[in-house]
């Protein structure tokens, strides 16, 4: 059988200022993972900041210490994720001037 | 089982993984989710690629998750047969409400037979706090668990289009386990008025942003199924899980449900009415989708479970 994929959208058009984290996504199948974030729309000179964070149970969370996504006006940024248990999300933060972003979240996972 | 009407397909009875069900003659598909989510994906409103367009009333309905029921306190559950399960989570909002969908379309105006096991859970958080004034944890006995009144509803839907313009319909069986007081409910339910369409919406035929139940024009546009009261084995604390057996019959030629089943309790439904919608529909000719969902009536995350899923036909 082909390797199974899923790729999740996590927020849709959501829009945010100041910090944030996604809801929890249980990805114990599969070997690996990555992050898509794409800002649509932003205030002028508001950034955006996103830290991969994992859980053992989904209500717990710790930095998973890789590093993070950065992004400056609208655009698309990406990071891989290995051996991280069972439990995904992301802890963002507005950075720069006070003011809020829009935002696509995927995370593409696969066996 | 009781009260079924069909006779046993001997091939399930020598496949372990079918022989829990009572599938009719033809098996359109069987999603073990140990396989993946086969097709069960989130349902979005219609939009033309401008997100903005979409009703906020069905923008987040979130992205399903193949679930292996970890819990601070025990680690992995797991499901009926291995390991996965396909979850639906809420946000944490009160009334927030998750929808997963399987499309398809039918070949002949039969019997449509949709079956599941599936269990619901509130969100137990360590040293948690379920923080809500009808709260009773300060006099928990020991054996009911609080959480249990944390868990609103879910509800099973299908989405039938006869034809090329029509008529269409929504098919809807609710449990409503717990009202947004914390009183336990426990009795299934149906609707009394069609599932508001984007086409409604922009139709200006019901209200947009306020509503607050995508399944029915009001809240209030809900009845008891006869006999319909059936509490349900929430078990004593969230992190242990029990499976319930489901079975819902529709008939495509007079778009009635015919029987709903959980467990030993099977609800005779072809006398009640489902709505029609008035519009004409395009593009859904022989639309045969089927939906689950999970709404919280408070702002505790609940979940729905569903091991596998059978659909099977007599066409």
């Amino acid at each position: 059988m082909l390797r199974r994929s899923f790729t999740a959208v996590l927020e849709k058009g959501a829009t945010f200022s100041g910090e944030f984290s996604t809801e929890p996504y249980e990805a114990g199948w599969a070997h690996e993972a990555r992050w898509f974030v794409r800002v649509l729309r932003s205030d002028e000179r508001v950034g955006l900041q996103m830290v991969p964070q994992i859980s053992p149970d989904g209500t717990e969370w710790c930095d998973e210490g890789s590093g993070s996504i950065r992004l400056q006006g609208a655009g698309l940024a990406s990071m891989p994720i290995v051996n991280f248990g069972s439990w995904l999300r992301l802890r963002g933060t507005t950075t720069g001037r006070t003011g809020s972003v829009t935002v696509l979240i995927y995370l593409a996972l696969k066996e | 089982m009781a009260n079924h009407p069909h006779n046993r397909n001997r091939l399930c009875s020598a496949d372990v993984r079918l022989s829990k069900y009572n599938p009719l003659p033809r098996i359109l598909y069987f999603d073990d989710f140990d396989e993946g989510l086969n097709g069960w994906c989130e349902l979005v409103g219609n939009h033309t690629g401008d997100l903005d367009q979409i009703r906020p009333i069905a923008k987040d309905f979130r992205p399903p998750q193949l679930s292996s029921c970890t819990y601070f306190d025990i680690g992995t559950h797991g499901s009926v047969d291995g390991t996965y399960s396909l979850k639906l989570a809420t946000r944490p909002q009160r009334n927030h409400l998750a929808v997963a969908i399987k499309r398809m379309t039918y070949a002949a105006r039969g019997l449509v037979q949709f079956e599941t096991y599936v269990t619901f859970k509130s969100e137990l958080v360590p040293d948690g706090e379920p923080s809500a004034e009808w709260d009773e944890s300060s006099r928990w006995d020991g054996n009911v668990a609080p959480s249990e009144r944390q868990f609103g509803e879910f509800t099973f839907s299908n989405d039938i289009c006869v034809g090329e313009t029509g008529p269409r319909c929504h098919g809807v069986v609710r449990y409503r386990n717990a009202d947004p007081n914390g009183k336990l409910v426990q009795t299934w339910l149906y609707p009394t008025s069609v599932e508001p369409t984007t086409k409604m919406d922009r139709l200006g035929l019901v209200p947009s942003d306020s509503r607050p139940d995508f399944f029915a024009v009001s809240p209030e546009d809900w009845r008891e199924v006869p006999g319909g009261r059936q509490p349900l084995c929430f078990n004593e604390t969230a992190s242990k899980v029990n499976w319930h057996y489901v079975r819902w019959l529709f008939d495509l030629e007079s778009l009635r449900t015919i029987e709903f089943q959980c467990n030993d309790l099977c609800m005779d439904m072809r006398d009640l009415a489902v709505p029609m919608h008035d519009e004409e529909y395009r593009g859904l000719p022989n639309l045969l989708n089927l939906y689950v969902a999970v709404r919280t009536h408070v702002n505790v995350r609940n979940f729905l479970y569903l091991d596998s899923a059978l659909v099977s036909v007599d066409w």
